[in-house]
């Protein structure tokens, strides 16, 4: 019988690296492919330094690629890359936002571009290295859940994705913990064996997100962001600030001014430029108000879901109510720094999986407007 | 591994078989030519193989090309024989002429040695290359000029094929005193070519067009053309080209030029296949042109545009189905950039993309190539299908609508 042909989303990382080997253990015929996506050249970040995608984890990806004798390709992405990932990026950040790259380039990248592509090379199936599963639910169809690994579980990067593509889909370390990734990656010899997670946004690096921007905006635009600082919620007014794109929801170091109590970025107005500063108490909030939704699973008006509001925010169980433009959440328990710019991801547990899963459902999600 | 077939000999050309018996091959007198690793500027016994290497093949290509076997230095390929030339006619003239012209199509090792000139104060002129890949000639005629150092026209365009009117532009330039180089990478072992017919001051060579080892090229100078070194070392190439000639590679040049010969054979063959091949391609697939078909063209290339197809993909699915082939020029990651030279002919950015290069070799075979067009058409009508289905996909997204 002819093998399933699977393209692999190859990073030069640990996990889909491994997410490679564990299928072309299964017998799977594997492509891997690493999207180009940055031109490294253009900006002075450390290549490598714990960051995806840069020519050394290109050539990384290439080199497991080569021990697991595969066949692997690397797609020019750079222009779909900025005008969908960074343009929105930067502009977000102008915009008294805090982004949520990582979402975009899944979207608009990973499982969009990548999914024409795998068509187009003639595969079943597309794999990534993420912390997520897909699992069939009683109905036989393919749904997205959370990793067993809580910690590093990715489904929150996830909520975008078309319903009608999930059955193409593997996530082949979706079952594991990084641990366990890191040694079957030692066990199969892969040189990225030990390699360092990449952490935060991978065209930003190690400069700063502040840097990068410089770097990119004209200081003329960066300077109609200027502005002052107020006290939530009298509104005295307590120093100007260098632009409302260095800051975001929930900042208390490195604001740049001083005060005789310890004080909090509690909102960012765009027009004004005013950022307001406030006590700790003042970040907290129940209601958040979400639009640009996307659904791969149905919920009811008024059901009680679980739901995240920034990837490293333990799912929160709340109330989901229809509005004219997406949906409100009502916490039961308030939630601290409620960020414009990040994702609400719903969850609904998997009672209707195997009675022995603990994983929940991805349901879908959208963005966080107040 | 299954039978890979190679068809992309304009990035580069598998060893010839019998050189690489050549190289390996273990004679009782030790004249396998890996055996020759001594150092020819050596006094001892162990520089004589070496030595008479550099020399046969200098002789070689005199006889060959009908020039002096002095006016051959050997170099590490064609980008170095390319930044050698502009760096020579730089230092020879300066700011007292300071007007280049080069093609839109030129290689990068040229195009960036002219810029870094520009960087000094020379005035680039690019001769622009129309959608047919000719070059413009009236706009040479109408700005070169007594303040012109080069003319710098490659011989054939590696992407498209398409073979230039050097002739006409060296009577253009001699009209006005002024150097003529041309990158000939593409025209060993394909084309005739000798520079008693073609007045050249420079020409660049590299002997892995053309069957050899990488690494090794040659750069031709006519006697009375200036020349200044890129690299300063000993005695070798007469204080021309400094370190230790690569004999190997050089070896590998002078067994293949004994098969010059072959040459008029084999264009000809590769030139019956490749047409073939373009008739069986356009009788199969629909909505497929051929770029620079009308022009002049090197016997073995094919440039294709073949709609709904992006090429880098149908590269990938052709190299997956064993058949290896080219889009454009390759970035140093391996990640493909619409082809420089189709963007240069003044097409879009989007017709670039679909573009897909093919270059038969002097072994190719009509099996070879039955089979690719069968495999190609597969490929093709399977990428077109999956972009049908992702439009129908896209336009049924988002149907599952909660709330």
């Amino acid at each position: 019988m002819k093998k399933k042909r699977v393209l692999v989303a190859m990073s030069g990382g640990v996990d889909s690296s491994v997410a490679a080997a564990l299928l072309v253990e299964q017998g799977f015929e594997v492509i891997g492919a690493t999207m180009q996506v940055w031109d490294y050249s253009q900006c002075d970040i450390v290549e490598g330094a714990g960051t995806c995608c840069s020519s050394i984890d290109v050539d990384d990806a290439r080199s497991v690629a080569d021990k697991l004798d595969i066949p692997f390709y690397v797609l020019n992405c750079e222009a779909k890359f900025k005008a969908t990932v960074i343009d929105p990026f930067i502009q977000s950040y102008l915009n008294a936002q805090t982004p949520l790259p990582c979402v975009n380039c899944n979207t608009f990248l990973k499982f969009d571009h990548l999914i024409v592509k795998m068509k187009e090379l003639g595969c079943d199936y597309l794999a990534t290295g993420h912390y997520a599963q897909v699992l069939k639910n009683d109905r036989g169809e393919s749904v997205i859940a959370t990793s067993t690994d809580d910690w590093k579980d990715q489904t929150y990067f996830l909520f975008t994705i078309d319903p009608s593509i999930v059955d193409k889909l593997m996530f082949p370390i979706g079952h594991l913990n990084k641990p366990q990734v890191r040694q079957i990656a030692e066990m199969k010899g892969l040189t990225v064996a030990k390699k360092k997670d990449s952490t935060g946004i991978c065209f930003v690096g190690s400069q700063g997100y502040d840097q990068f921007i410089a770097s990119q905006v004209d200081q003329k635009i960066l300077n109609t962001k200027k502005g002052v600082f107020k006290r939530y919620p009298s509104g005295e007014i307590l120093a100007e600030h260098a632009g409302i794109h260095l800051y975001t929801i929930g900042q208390s170091k490195g604001l740049g001014m001083t005060y005789h109590e310890k004080l909090f970025v509690i909102k960012i107005e765009a027009g004004s430029n005013v950022v307001w500063l406030g006590e700790e108490k003042d970040l907290y909030q129940s209601a958040v108000d979400v639009v640009d939704c996307h659904w791969l699973n149905h919920v009811e008006n008024g059901e009680m879901v679980q739901a995240k509001i920034r990837y490293q925010h333990k799912p929160s169980p709340a109330k989901i109510v229809k509005t004219e433009f997406g949906f409100r959440l009502e916490f039961l328990e308030p939630q601290r720094a409620v960020t414009p710019g990040q994702a609400a991801v719903i969850y609904k547990n998997s009672g209707s999986l195997d009675s022995s899963s603990y994983e929940k459902i991805l349901v879908g999600g959208g963005w966080i407007r107040t | 591994m299954k039978n890979r077939v190679y068809l992309d000999h304009n990035a580069t050309t598998p060893l010839d078989a019998d050189l690489v018996s050549a190289l390996i091959s273990e004679t009782s007198a030790g004249t396998g030519l890996l055996r020759q690793w001594g150092n020819p500027s050596s006094v001892h016994s162990y520089s004589r193989g070496p030595k008479s290497i550099l020399r046969e093949t200098r002789k070689k290509l005199a006889d060959i090309y009908q020039a002096h076997p002095n006016d051959f230095i050997y170099n590490s390929g064609a980008s170095e024989g390319n930044n050698t030339v502009f760096h020579s006619v730089w230092s020879a003239f300066k700011m007292t002429k300071p007007d280049y012209f080069i093609s839109g199509v030129e290689h990068p090792s040229l195009m960036r040695a002219a810029e870094y000139l520009k960087t000094l104060g020379a005035n680039i002129f690019v001769i622009p290359v129309n959608r047919q890949g000719q070059l413009d000639l009236d706009f040479l005629k109408q700005n070169i000029s007594e303040k012109t150092a080069l003319v710098s026209v490659m011989f054939a365009n590696n992407e498209t094929g398409t073979i230039f009117p050097i002739q006409k532009i060296i009577e253009i330039a001699k009209g006005h005193k002024v150097l003529v180089h041309s990158d000939c990478v593409q025209a060993l072992g394909k084309c005739q070519l000798n520079f008693k017919d073609f007045d050249l001051s420079y020409a660049t060579f590299s002997a892995h067009k053309f069957y050899g080892l990488k690494g090794s090229g040659v750069l031709y100078i006519k006697k009375s053309s200036p020349y200044t070194n890129l690299i300063f070392g000993g005695a070798q190439e007469r204080f021309r080209r400094g370190g230790t000639e690569n004999v190997l590679g050089i070896s590998s040049l002078g067994f293949m030029l004994d098969k010059y010969s072959q040459l008029p054979e084999k264009i000809n063959s590769m030139q019956t296949l490749r047409n073939q091949m373009e008739s069986e391609i356009l009788s199969s697939i629909k909505l497929v042109s051929m770029t620079a078909f009308d022009s002049p063209r090197l016997p073995n290339t094919s440039s294709l545009l073949i709609d709904g197809v992006d090429g880098e993909i149908l590269l990938m699915s052709l190299d997956l189905d064993g058949f290896a082939v080219s889009t454009g020029a390759a970035c140093s990651s391996g990640s493909p950039e619409p082809s420089p030279v189709l963007l240069a002919m003044g097409l879009s950015r989007d017709e670039a993309q679909k573009s897909l290069r093919i270059s038969l070799g002097w072994n190719t075979t009509l099996e070879q190539i039955s089979s690719f067009v069968k495999t190609l058409k597969i490929c093709v009508d399977r990428i077109r299908e999956a972009n049908a289905a992702e439009k129908e996909r896209e336009t049924n997204n988002k149907v599952i609508g909660a709330l």
